[in-house]
């Protein structure tokens, strides 16, 4: 296994425990490698479109669905830690309101997403299933025709 | 992409911003999108992006068709 495929699987199994992706160090700590070695193979697997990354400190930005920074797309959920019986808040943020949709299918496990509306900021708040689709009002525009996404993924 | 509380706010948003209307879905459509797209464990070994012509089948199968949609430039 190379170490691009390494991080891929450590960059998720971190981010569907606590929420958010791991830092460079802490990767570079997990994968027994330098941080400019982690810093290569996170480039590679942005430039094969897996990560985003921040454009200055080569941070994850982006992985998908879930982001690094705050968003307007706050995803939370109820689950139960393997060790006990209590019920755990997850919370992460979503890149987009797609992405949003997608943490509870990622995750395998209903989630609430709380945002507000792209025009007058009214709050939305939209409990999705991971296995059937939510139904009430609201709409997602995609601003940005599916070819030119990658030109600027953060504007979509 | 945003969300919005009807076709309606997208349009008062994208004049406000002088932009070009783009694709409005339902949540219903977004979601199958997302399931479509999100539904394969990303951490594991085997997982691959999907390939393109796996997306255009996704997207025709939501009735995402059109130049919007295109792929293929």
């Amino acid at each position: 296994m190379d170490l691009e495929d390494i991080l891929r699987r450590h960059i998720y199994d971190v981010t569907l425990a606590i929420g958010a992706p791991p830092a460079i160090a802490a990767l570079a700590d997990a994968a027994g490698q330098n941080a400019d070695e982690v810093r290569a193979a996170l480039q590679r697997l942005a430039v094969a479109r897996i990560l985003v990354l921040q454009p200055g400190s080569s941070e994850i930005l982006m992985a998908p669905p879930f982001s690094a920074v705050p968003t307007p797309f706050l995803v939370t959920a109820e689950r139960r830690g393997a060790a006990s019986a209590e019920s755990q808040t997850f919370s992460s943020y979503a890149n987009c309101a797609w992405d949003a949709l997608g943490v509870p299918v990622m995750m395998r496990t209903p989630a609430r997403v709380t945002t507000a509306c792209g025009c007058c900021g009214e709050a939305i708040v939209v409990d999705v299933e991971p296995d059937r689709p939510p139904h009430g009002a609201g709409v997602i525009h995609f601003a940005v025709p599916a070819l030119r996404w990658w030109h600027d993924i953060v504007f979509t | 992409m945003l969300l919005f509380r009807s076709e309606e706010h997208v349009r008062r948003w994208c004049e406000q911003w002088a932009l070009a209307p783009g694709a409005t879905l339902s949540l219903e459509q977004a979601w199958r999108l997302a399931h479509g797209w999100f539904e394969a464990d990303r951490g594991a070994p085997e997982w691959q992006r999907q390939p393109l012509e796996r997306v255009e089948a996704l997207f025709a199968s939501l009735g995402l068709t059109g130049a919007f949609w295109n792929l293929r430039g």
